[in-house]
């Protein structure tokens, strides 16, 4: 080979690298390269921009402007402005019910402090140096609903719920311990209490039995504490507004990804029972509107039970709406599924991981990952289609928007309460979606390349 | 192997930890392997090459069991692989696989890779299992890529990474799919020099690839495969130079 080339070979000298040539900047410059870089960009820049400027202009003399603010009835408005402004005291006096439907008005601090234990039991899920994340969203998913149901309901607590409410007190403690232990002390409760025991250089097994039972003592003050809890009862019936959408959106929400995970594993399994159990499930209720869900919950439900035991029409509507949506998150997840390689697969077997261990480290993170998108649009969807238990006599949000216009004083008095409701739901679609937008891009973040 | 049996083979001969006799595989109606009969001894370097499709992938896959075998025994370590929970997680914990396309899982880093199956198989604690993955990481040469995902490393890295991933569960087995196919020539010997290293230590290694210089240097035994069978096998320098059958001839003149 060396005959072929001169006697001393010649010596690369890569070039240094330059920074890229600096573009114009400033809002001028922009506007110029994306608005009107050429005749029919500015031309639809132009027309944009009056479209938007009619369309809000329109909406903001309507609702703003030309709006009445003060007056004691619809015919108030009507005389003042007309058609042409909206009528917001209507709306203003409604307005708690639009929220709380007829819970008792000086107990729905209640339901406030419920929702306020919710943003305290997932805010540690924003401090930078808690590393428990995972467990803390589980224990939110898993615990505060039981919490939250003896801030709403109240009353006299069973044996069973008891257990459970405790268990939600017992939640909440230990995220708190762990959130402050990790964020302030860079290190796990356990670790902590350890420590503040003077028992950090004990055996392994002793520590663990350390913890053990301070996790056990924290459980019976917990359950003491319930014995001391009482709260007056309010029954299903009076909940309503944008609360019981919450409530029930939440639960099918959260129902709904674990229940379509298990789905969409069952209809992949191996063993034909399970697979062909859960493809019934999933086929069924997705082929039936969840209107005709709801309907038959309601009205069918109650001749299957036992005479006597009275199921809750809240529940039923709860079990209607979490089975569709389950069938429906189960497809989205199956999808995910579908797109992870066979080789993920392959190495987690040939590694040893079995079946569940596989399925949880391995496929699951990857499958929920590339479906984000989807599944937060399943919520959004959901969170939405809960209007419709207004038919099945329930006073979500939407049938209290309507009661406005029913209202005597406010006789025909519709647009202004729907603005608002669709405001209302606007308001949460959109943080769900700029959530998930956001989560994308956090877990996008070094793992791809480029 | 114990005294008698090992005295019959032949007196000082190493331990059979692969023995397959009469091993047939099907898909479907396809008959992808027949009658396959190979033993391995601790500690040899055996190298399987043959025409795409002739099963070297399906053979070496049956012995971790990644595919059931219909007919035939598979036995590993002194395992015979049934098919059932208990004998196949033991055949799994003695035998690492490379694969061709890495499969490495990227959503964990590099690290996290490795110690995976020493915490949730193993049950080892993590700060053991992360000290663990990090010496395997620095026997293939890569430990600064440890906080790194899998896609941001080059294609060489990454097999480096599965490899020292597989030999974090201590394998006494190892076997390769063409571990070298889907990387750039570049990075070749990178990854070639760390199976070199490890068949140096005395690793029993099961190896698919067109990498005859590697053939050469490290096979104890090169065997050839056509239409799911063995057709011959042999030393290498006698395989190289030698061959007994027309179709081996063949297929060494296409390749070398
Ligand atoms: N899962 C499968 N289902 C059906 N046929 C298969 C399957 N896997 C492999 N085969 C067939 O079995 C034969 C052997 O495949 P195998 O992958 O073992 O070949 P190979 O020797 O590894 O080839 P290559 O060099 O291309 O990797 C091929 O004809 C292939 O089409
Ligand atoms: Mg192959």
């Amino acid at each position: 080979m060396a005959e072929t080339h001169a006697e001393t070979a010649l010596i690369f000298q890569p070039k240094p690298a330059r920074p890229a040539p600096a573009a114009a900047s400033g809002p001028v410059a922009w506007m110029r390269r994306n608005l009107f870089s050429d005749v029919p960009n500015a031309l639809m820049t132009l027309l944009g921009g009056y479209i938007l400027f009619v369309v809000v202009g329109a909406v903001l003399d309507w609702a703003v402007f030309g709006a009445v603010w003060s007056a004691e009835s619809r015919r108030e408005c009507l005389d003042a402005v007309g058609r042409a402004g909206a009528c917001w005291p209507g709306v203003a006096e409604w307005l708690p019910n639009m929220i709380y439907g007829l819970y008792p008005k000086e107990l729905v601090w209640r339901v406030n402090l419920g929702f306020l234990t919710l943003l305290l039991w997932i805010a540690p899920l924003f401090m930078p140096r808690v590393v428990s994340k995972v467990n803390i969203g589980v224990s939110a998913v898993l615990l505060f609903p039981f919490l939250a149901s003896y801030w709403f309901h109240g009353g006299e607590m069973g044996l069973l719920w008891r257990v459970f409410v405790a268990a939600g007190i017992w939640g909440f403690v230990w995220v708190w311990a762990t959130a402050l232990s990790e964020q302030f002390a860079g290190r796990p409760i356990g670790q902590t209490l350890l420590a503040a025991l003077g028992a950090e250089d004990a055996a392994d097994a002793d520590q663990r039995r350390i913890l053990r039972i301070a996790a056990a003592l924290l459980y019976v003050a917990a359950l003491a504490l319930t014995l001391a809890w009482r709260l007056e009862e309010v029954g299903t019936r009076l909940w309503g507004g944008l609360f019981l959408t919450l409530v029930i959106s939440g639960i099918g929400i959260t129902f709904s990804l674990p229940a379509g995970i298990l789905l969409a594993l069952g209809r992949r399994s191996d063993m034909p029972v399970i697979s062909m159990l859960s493809t019934a499930f999933i086929e069924l209720f997705r082929s039936v509107p969840l209107i005709t869900i709801l309907f038959m919950f309601n009205t069918m439900m109650p001749l299957f039970m036992p005479e006597g035991t009275d199921v809750n029409q809240l529940l039923r509507a709860i079990v209607a709406v979490c089975f569709f949506a389950a069938a429906y998150m189960a497809e989205v997840i199956r999808g995910g599924l579908q797109a992870i390689p066979r080789g993920q697969y392959e190495a987690a077997s040939s590694l040893g991981l079995g079946y569940w261990r596989s399925t949880q480290l391995i496929v699951m993170p990857q499958a929920l990952r590339i479906m984000i998108p989807a599944i937060v649009g399943n919520f959004i969807g959901l969170f939405k289609d809960t209007t419709l238990v207004s038919i099945i006599g329930l006073f979500d949000l939407m049938s209290m928007a309507r009661a406005v216009g029913e209202d005597t004083k406010w006789l025909g008095l519709f647009i202004e309460p729907f603005f608002v409701v669709a405001m209302i739901y606007f308001v949460f679609c959109f943080a769900m979606s700029s959530y998930s937008i956001g989560l994308e891009k956090k877990l996008a973040q070094g793992r791809d390349r480029g | 192997m114990t005294g008698p049996e090992q005295a019959a083979a032949g007196g000082a001969k190493p331990a059979r930890v692969i023995e397959i006799a009469g091993l047939n595989k099907w898909f479907g109606d396809f008959h992808a392997l027949k009658d396959i009969d190979l033993t391995v001894r601790k500690g040899e370097r055996i190298v399987i090459c043959g025409p795409s499709g002739s099963g070297k992938s399906t053979l070496i896959r049956c012995v971790n069991h990644l595919e059931r075998h219909e007919e035939g025994d598979i036995i590993v370590n002194g395992v015979t692989l049934r098919g059932d929970k208990g004998s196949v997680n033991a055949v799994r914990g003695e035998v690492g696989m490379v694969f061709q396309q890495f499969n490495l899982f990227p959503h964990l880093t590099v690290l996290e890779n490795c110690a995976l199956a020493p915490m949730f198989a193993r049950k080892m604690p993590r700060r053991e299992a992360e000290a663990l993955a990090m010496t395997r990481l620095e026997r293939v040469r890569i430990p600064e890529q440890a906080r790194k995902y899998p896609l941001q490393l080059s294609g060489g890295q990454q097999q480096r990474v599965a490899i020292a991933r597989a030999l974090c569960l201590r394998p006494s087995i190892m076997l390769f799919d063409e571990p070298t196919s889907a990387l750039d020539p570049e990075m070749i010997k990178e990854v070639l020099d760390v199976m070199v290293e490890l068949a140096e230590e005395g690793m029993t290694m099961l190896c698919v690839t067109h990498e005859m210089g590697f053939a050469r240097q490290v096979a104890d035994r090169v065997v050839f495969m056509d239409q799911g069978e063995i057709v011959e096998q042999a030393a290498p320098e006698i395989f190289f130079s030698n061959p007994r059958y027309d179709r081996t001839r063949a297929f060494l003149s296409q390749i070398l």
